[in-house]
């Protein structure tokens, strides 16, 4: 997939292409199954970084990119369902870690694919807000919006050398943020609280004991 | 001499200020980054730090005490999703309150709130200058500036504001190869030395029903002798450790060798020509990374380095 068409497809997510050009890209989509699954994870993508946030026409543009992948519309998140149960379902370490990567104010680029050895455009210019939004929200331009996770291997990578830093005496609480949000994927759940055993957070001890049969336990991602 | 009492103690003020500022002048840069580094691993201080990274600010108040040499520690955002992140020694909760949910890690002892302090083992002169430039006030204390320049662009540059009387660091910030800081971090605010209670240290809400997630292991294995080599290494950067080490995902080990100048550290790994590419080029927060393939291996470069330096050094590996 070339990178205009990477463009397009963020463009149409982000509902900022125009009608025609969103026609042609459906007819697409319905004719290429590797491109329904590149549009389904931009619109992902979109989500998390837009969090709460909704963006006007949203709603309609996921019906109709739902109905050229065939399936149910996805969710909006301000209509997401929480998870019910306190058993978390294993999206949700993806979930946690990318709420944590909110925190941290990272900016993850990934600035060129495999292959091209083109240098990046790093400017993070913003366009106006689409109207009808909060004034001073900007939306990211679709190269921004295009600027996902890497991939599994560099994220081990990544994951790596904070902790090697980490032993050089070279690293910090808030670097380690950023190793936290890379770890999406790769959470795993304990078998139980560790406050049981040992206590480093200063859990009351009258409560370890309902909290013991209370703890939740997550299934691995 | 002195005609007035008050002409007698403007004279003793005199005196004492200049011997005070005599004393000060006569700490060199060095003596100060060694201050720093007594004073980061002893002193107990709380107080509210900003960091600004991407043109985006966030505030942090942050609890901190040693016992017993061990680091207890409390930091808690103050926007957002109001993420705490308690530490006991080498044990961290990252509590996430609308998750309901807590993380814990093995960080390591070294680890401080502190991502760019530069550490007092550099040896200064050969890649960096270290100069004092000036004294301002932060945080409502004097402070003085030290500033460490690098002599090339493969590197960042550092500048540290420390507190002048007991030397720990009130701000700091790296330095891009534009001059620009890449990342700022100072306190607003600050009480140094100040008694802290244990329950300033606990969590600042029950945990009951929260779900509990731990980190996979990394599988190390002990230093080992490689044939890869760099042949176009930068100045002053030198092999640190050499490592074969199994990723959490990967089916085969790789080799993992780690650079440092002293300040900066670049991370190499090779590994065997694998079928999915992996981005060329990335950055997140103050590191980046550089990814080629050979005929035979993946070599990707991993460090808190300009792009060019990641670039060069993973561009340069050889097998002897």
């Amino acid at each position: 997939m070339n990178d205009a068409l990477k463009m397009q497809i963020s463009a149409f997510v982000d509902g900022e292409l125009p009608e025609n050009e969103s026609e042609l890209l459906l007819r697409r989509l319905s004719q290429d199954q590797s491109l329904r699954h590149q549009a389904a994870e931009y619109l992902q993508i979109g989500r998390l970084i837009r969090r709460e946030r909704e963006v006007p026409g949203m709603g309609d543009l996921r019906t109709r990119i739902a109905a050229a992948l065939g399936e149910q519309p996805v969710e909006s998140p301000a209509r997401a369902e929480q998870p019910k149960s306190r058993l978390l379902k294993p999206a949700a370490g993806f979930a946690v870690a990318a709420s944590v990567a909110v925190v941290a104010l990272v900016v993850l680029r990934q600035v060129d694919v495999p292959g091209t050895g083109e240098l990046p455009n790093q400017s993070a210019a913003n366009v106006e807000a689409p109207a009808g939004q909060a004034a001073g929200y900007t939306e990211p331009l679709p190269a921004e919006a295009l600027t996902g996770r890497p991939g599994e291997m560099l994220t081990q990578y990544y994951l790596s050398h904070g902790a090697t830093s980490a032993d050089l005496g070279a690293n910090g609480i808030l670097t380690r943020l950023v190793a936290l949000e890379l770890r999406e994927e790769e959470l795993v759940g304990t078998d139980a609280n560790p406050a049981e055993a040992n206590d480093p957070t200063g859990t009351p001890d009258d409560d370890a004991e309902g909290s013991a049969d209370d703890s939740t336990r997550a299934d691995n991602p | 001499m002195y005609k007035t009492e008050s002409q007698w103690l403007l004279a003793l003020f005199l005196l004492l200020a200049g011997t005070s500022a005599t004393a000060r002048d006569r700490i060199s840069p060095d003596e100060w980054l060694e201050r720093m580094s007594a004073a980061v691993a002893t002193i107990n201080y709380e107080g509210t730090v900003i960091r600004r990274q991407n043109g985006e600010a966030q505030a942090l108040k942050v609890v901190h005490k040693v016992v017993d040499g061990v680091v207890n520690e409390k930091v808690i955002t103050q926007e957002g999703n109001g993420l705490e992140i308690i530490r006991i020694g080498n044990e961290v909760h990252c509590i996430l309150p609308d998750k309901k949910s807590v993380l814990v890690e093995q960080w390591n002892d070294r680890s401080t709130l502190f991502s760019t302090l530069p550490s007092s083992e550099v040896s200064f002169g050969s890649e960096y200058d270290l100069s004092l430039v000036r004294e301002e006030r932060v945080a409502g204390r004097p402070a003085v500036l030290l500033a460490i320049r690098p002599h090339d662009s493969l590197r960042f540059g550092h500048r540290v504001w420390l507190d002048r009387e007991t030397a720990f660091p009130l701000r700091t910030e790296l330095i891009g190869t534009d001059g620009e800081p890449i990342e700022q971090f100072k306190f607003a605010d600050i009480s140094l030395g100040s008694t802290i209670s244990e329950q300033s240290l606990a969590p600042s809400l029950s945990l009951d029903n929260f779900t509990w997630y731990s980190e996979p292991q990394r599988v190390e294995a002990a230093d080992i002798e490689t044939d890869w080599t760099c042949d176009d290494l930068p100045a002053g950067f030198r092999v640190i450790s050499t490592k074969h080490e199994k990723l959490p995902g990967a089916v085969a080990p790789v080799t993992h060798i780690v650079y440092g100048d002293g300040l900066a550290t670049v991370s190499v790994f090779i590994a065997g020509k694998q079928e999915q590419e992996i981005a060329r080029r990335s950055s997140i927060g103050a590191s980046s990374s550089f990814s080629l393939q050979t005929d035979d291996y993946q070599i990707t470069a991993v460090g808190e380095v300009p792009a060019e330096t990641v670039q060069r050094i993973a561009s340069s590996m050889r097998q002897e």
